[in-house]
């Protein structure tokens, strides 16, 4: 049997909201440990840095670890052959691939569970710009929309045309989009409408209780000074 | 074309970040509020038509599709970059956070400057072959500028890793010529069905 033309590779995602901690603090701690790593080269700032991700590390999906070791196994291949030297382009890869592990356990582990209501209250905790946080809500409730419009589109194109090959493959999927750029844009409209009705924007969704306070600037700071430590480490 | 966390240089993060802000707050304030809503409806649909793998001879890939983003939602691209970006990120773990304004950068910049370019130009055509031939045009340009952009970046991070910008930019030319062809196929199809998308 040939392969289908198109799949649509949705992952899984979390929808439920955290509730043990402020999700701006989350998010802020989460990238402040992420920056800390990322400019981590020497071997003791890095063991100062897996603490974290040793501590997140029960739990975290291991397929998801695996994929991403074979991504890593690429990469630091292609560096050792394409580095003027072999051995040092390895080092520069290995380097790399324990920074992407550590960056993507941590993140994991603290962004997911968050899931799209934590993410939002993150967003409205750190000001973002209310049109900002109205297009990813937005942008969010449309993929869901949407999607089931696409798997009903790649499953009639399975049927209507099973063998679809070369350039016919890319012009049906061109198409595809088209019409589900139209269906959207019929449905912006009706939604558009419908705020109108309901009185536009003014407090289309009210964050929770998500405005930082001493306690949760408090968190924030010990990240700051665990991402310090990590710094100064790599300095040394 | 995501580069993965861990590889830039704080340096280069804070550039990327600094680039982000600036392209966000100029794509914010041209946005009207009226079309938020639509803005975000496009964005939703090009965000799963990156997700579909489409098959092309033994292998099979993810299209990126900057170029048509570019053309239909103009100034208003670089905040829905920014958002499809932070939500495969948190919601599906690909990307990063700390890497997040340098990913902007190099999927947000091709986008703007290929509606700046071809916009235009797209509107105005007429002929089938004209539309194809410069829509082609922009969605490999799309491509390639991002692929140039994230190999500056490499290269701004350690000149030792010329070698490896060198491959990704040879590996981004057929990636390029196939999105370069949906994007004339689509640009085709909307301008017969709903040029007012264009506009």
């Amino acid at each position: 049997m040939s392969q289908p033309a198109y799949t649509l590779e949705f992952p899984r995602v979390t929808l439920t909201v955290s509730k043990t901690r402020n999700p701006a603090v989350t998010l802020l701690s989460a990238m402040i440990y992420a920056l800390a790593v990322s400019v981590s080269r020497s071997p003791s700032a890095l063991l100062l840095a897996s603490i974290l991700p040793a501590m997140m590390l029960k739990g975290f999906p291991p397929r998801y670890l695996a994929r991403l070791n074979v991504m890593n196994a690429v990469m630091i291949l292609t560096l050792a052959l394409t580095w003027p030297d072999f051995s040092d382009g390895f080092r520069t890869g290995m380097i790399i691939a324990l920074r992407v592990n550590m960056i993507c356990v941590v993140l994991g582990g603290m962004l997911r569970p968050l899931g799209t209501g934590g993410m939002y209250e993150a967003l409205c905790g750190l000001r973002v710009p209310e049109k900002l946080r109205v297009l990813v809500i937005l942008t969010l409730r449309g993929i869901y929309t949407l999607r089931e419009r696409y798997e009903s589109a790649i499953i009639s194109v399975r049927l209507r045309a099973p063998g679809l090959s070369g350039l016919m493959r890319l012009k049906v999927f061109a198409c595809m989009m088209g019409m589900i750029l139209l269906q959207s844009s019929a449905r912006s409209e009706n939604m558009t409408r419908a705020v109108k009705c309901r009185g536009g924007f003014a407090g289309f969704m009210q964050g929770g209780n998500s405005a930082m306070n001493a306690r949760d600037w408090l968190c924030v700071s010990g990240t700051a000074v665990y991402a310090v430590m990590i710094a100064v480490m790599n300095l040394a | 074309m995501h580069i993965s966390e861990g590889i830039l240089s704080g340096g280069v993060l804070a550039v990327g970040w600094a680039g982000t802000v600036a392209g966000v707050s100029f794509g914010l304030k041209r946005t009207n509020p009226d079309r938020i809503i639509q803005t975000a409806l496009i964005s939703s649909a090009f965000f799963l038509a990156s997700l579909v793998n489409v098959r092309i001879g033994p292998s099979s890939t993810h299209l990126t599709l900057l170029a048509p983003m570019g053309l239909i939602l103009g100034q208003a691209v670089f905040p829905a970059v920014l958002v499809a970006l932070l939500l495969q990120a948190v919601l599906f773990g690909f990307g990063g956070l700390a890497v997040l304004g340098a990913n902007t950068v190099v999927m947000g910049v091709p986008a703007l400057a290929v509606s700046m370019i071809f916009g235009r130009a797209v509107r105005v055509a007429t002929g089938r072959g004209r539309v194809a031939v410069l829509s082609f045009m922009a969605g490999t340009l799309a491509v390639m500028m991002g692929a140039g952009i994230a190999g500056i970046m490499l290269w701004m991070t350690d000149a030792d890793f010329a070698g490896a910008v060198k491959l990704l930019l040879v590996a981004h030319v057929p990636v390029a010529v196939i999105e370069g062809v949906v994007t004339a196929f689509l640009v085709m199809w909307l301008k017969k069905s709903a040029p007012e998308f264009l506009s």
